[in-house]
């Protein structure tokens, strides 16, 4: 085994997981707001609203990922955006994080029981009084651990970004193996790089999850 | 006297206990971690006999009867059931063909029809050929009371009607004994009297019996010997009208006061 | 904007050929995936500890770790151990490594959900540790698992794409090709589009009534 090539690399390495971050963040922030939207517009009583909201979200979540990052980089020049890389990596990873999103929300939302909601609405409580007072405090525990799971996933998801040529971790990853040839050690090193990520975000995820149940 | 068809050697102390013994439990000790659970019990229940056991809640009742068909290992002293002794693992399976066990919760297995629930072990592990195995559980689930069940599912039948069908599932084996842990305790107070009921008729079949409960006028209807634990030890025991009417102990005084109040 | 759908019925056969694909690497994944997770499952509640550590550690690795990766080591690395597989064999086993460790999960939440109190009423009955697995355990963890599990197919077959990446011809993959071909992208990908939706969630909703037949409602836990 020789570690000294990826020793060499390491600089790459470096910048591919602030790459992959940057990515995944940016992702994750945009995709949560749209989620949330998503997740809003499902509650709707307009059936246009929710329809395509429904529409949406099944859409997002029945394809997969890498088809739709596929369509919007080649698709988007035919709307006239000029796209690169980075904008076409961002917008499918957005939208298909915020269908996912709005469906865990939603699960979360949901998972308040009913008889809850009566009773809230029984004494009086108006809408936006019983999602701030009832609703959110409830269901925000609830939704914590499926979605910080799924942010997890996002990290590892912008690695898919690779087979449209942008560069994170694992893109460079490819390019010290082309140059050195050695898979094997730089695959064990990325390997753990990501595991150093997102390892200990699922623990906490592990963790907030026992918390959850401990209250039901 | 000694079992022939016993599947381990018995000590020689076996030669000293009666005849008819059907339970033999001598100086048996339990702890989980520190919790020293049963200190030093002993007791023999004879063939046809009915023991009630009757304490507060940790006193160690059901750790006791969990010991006698071998759930929970035993750290000190012997438990011989129908000659056999309980801790031998070759023999545990043996043992637990002797002597059946009536839940608190119930337990039947909710993806089987009442009747499969019933005819199942009798077919696994007796061998017993599916026909005859159904057979014989029909006719136990109309001693029980429940003939028009035989095809429903356990989360169709109330609590009494699925305790009363596990009573026919351990009946299924043919057992020597049986064991009762608090079998009325989860059901609504309407649906006790019909669990009881199968139980007494057990009883008066001559069945032998440990039953951990509280329903006293049961334990005094149909118990031979009451026992009152507490703490892991055995405090007093006698007939049930001794106990009732004039225990000994004031521990005993003090607990039946507290039940018989309610 | 008009479209030019003769682009896309040109290429028919090559999208027949790559949906065939997508389904034949989906069944054999997943099947590996679900008996990897029995397996799993049983390891990681087994008394020897090496057993566990083994699955905790195959589990740990695989969930944290992108899937895309593990196509990579399998396709790219393994054969410097002398483990050679052509591409769509070692995208099957790599998918089948990374749902398995899902599905190890989900069977080991579907065990635990029995209450002991059902092992010990069966074990007080003279039932054997093997018995008891195969009439009390088993037919009850596949019926708590069985939402779960319809997830995890959609997964599959999803994931079933990522083989694009190492030129498996697949459903993705034929599009690439076509849409390479004829530069008509929002034909091609319109038609892809909905043959993986229909993939997905024709397979869930077919699960779906399928487990409504398999598990009445009477027989429900």
């Amino acid at each position: 085994m020789d570690w000294q090539a990826v020793w060499d690399s390491r600089s790459l390495l470096i910048e591919g997981v602030f790459l992959t971050l940057e990515l995944a963040a940016v992702a994750i922030c945009l995709g949560s707001v749209v989620g949330l939207a998503a997740a809003l517009a499902r509650t709707s009583r307009l059936a246009v609203v929710n329809w395509a909201a429904q529409g949406y979200i099944g859409l997002f979540r029945g394809t997969p990922l890498l088809m739709q990052l596929f369509f919007i980089y080649f698709g988007l020049p035919y709307l006239g955006v000029n796209v690169d890389r980075a904008v076409a990596a961002i917008v499918a990873l957005t939208l298909y994080s915020g269908a996912y999103i709005a469906e865990i929300v939603r699960a979360g939302i949901e998972s308040v029981a009913k008889g809850q909601r009566d009773a809230a609405q029984s004494l009086g409580l108006s809408f936006p009084q019983l999602m701030r007072y009832v609703v959110i405090p409830q269901a925000g525990l609830v939704t914590l651990p499926p979605l910080v799971g799924f942010y997890i996933s996002v990290v590892k998801d912008t690695s898919l970004a690779y087979v449209i040529g942008y560069s994170e971790l694992l893109r460079n990853a490819q390019s010290i193996i082309d140059r050195t040839a050695r898979p094997i050690e730089v695959y064990l090193v990325v390997g753990l790089l990501y595991f150093a990520i997102c390892f200990p975000l699922s623990r906490m995820v592990a963790r907030l999850e026992k918390r959850v149940m401990a209250t039901r | 006297m000694i079992r022939p068809d016993a599947a381990t050697p018995v000590s020689a102390e076996m030669a000293e206990t009666s005849i008819g013994d059907m339970i033999h439990l001598a100086d048996v000790h339990k702890s989980f971690g520190s919790l020293h659970v049963l200190r030093g019990v002993s007791l023999d229940v004879a063939a046809g006999e009915v023991v009630v056991l009757i304490g507060a809640s940790g006193s160690g009742k059901s750790t006791l009867l969990r010991c006698v068909n071998g759930l929970e290992a035993i750290d000190r002293g012997e438990i011989i059931v129908d000659g056999l002794r309980v801790g031998d693992p070759k023999a545990l399976r043996q043992v637990r063909t002797r002597v059946g066990m009536v839940f608190q919760q119930f337990n039947l297995f909710p993806h089987m029809t009442v009747l499969r629930n019933v005819a199942m072990a009798p077919m696994l592990v007796l061998g017993q050929p599916r026909d005859e195995a159904e057979a014989r559980s029909a006719e136990l689930l109309v001693r029980v009371g429940l003939k028009e069940k035989v095809a429903a599912y356990p989360s169709q039948l109330s609590g009494g009607q699925q305790q009363r069908v596990a009573i026919a599932r351990a009946l299924a084996m043919g057992p020597k004994a049986m064991l009762f842990d608090e079998v009325t305790s989860a059901l609504d107070p309407e649906l006790v009297g019909e669990v009881l009921r199968v139980m007494r008729g057990l009883a008066e079949d001559g069945m032998t019996m440990i039953v951990v409960t509280h329903e006293m006028a049961f334990a005094g209807d149909v118990a031979d010997r009451v026992v009152f634990m507490d703490e892991g030890a055995f405090v007093e025991e006698g007939s049930p009208q001794q106990m009732f009417s004039d225990p000994r102990d004031v521990r005993t005084k003090q607990f039946l006061r507290r039940i018989l109040e309610k | 904007m008009l479209f030019d759908w003769s682009s896309v019925t040109r290429y028919l056969d090559l999208i027949e050929q790559g949906l065939f694909l997508t389904i034949q690497i989906s069944v054999v994944a997943f099947s590996g995936a679900f008996a990897l997770g029995l397996v799993g499952a049983l390891a990681r509640r087994s008394r020897l500890l090496p057993l566990r550590l083994i699955a905790a550690t195959y589990v740990e690795v695989l969930r944290n770790t992108p899937c895309m990766l593990q196509i990579f080591v399998v396709y790219f690395a393994l054969p410097s151990f002398g483990l050679k597989f052509d591409n769509v064999v070692a995208g099957e086993i790599a998918l089948a490594l990374n749902v398995g460790a899902y599905m190890t999960e989900v069977f080991r939440a579907g065990i635990q959900s029995i209450s002991s109190g059902q092992i010990e009423a069966a074990a007080s009955l003279g039932l054997s540790g093997t018995q008891i697995f195969r009439h009390v355990v088993f037919p009850q963890a596949i019926q708590n698992i069985y939402p779960p599990l319809i997830n995890m197919v959609t997964i599959t077959i999803l994931g079933s794409s990522l083989l694009t990446a190492i030129a498996v011809p697949e459903l993705l993959g034929s599009a690439l090709v076509i849409q390479s071909r004829t530069f008509r992208t929002i034909e091609i990908f319109a038609v892809v589009t909905g043959i993986y939706f229909v993939l997905t969630f024709g397979t869930s909703t077919l699960m779906n009534l399928l487990g409504r037949r398999l598990f009445p409602a009477r027989a429900r836990l």
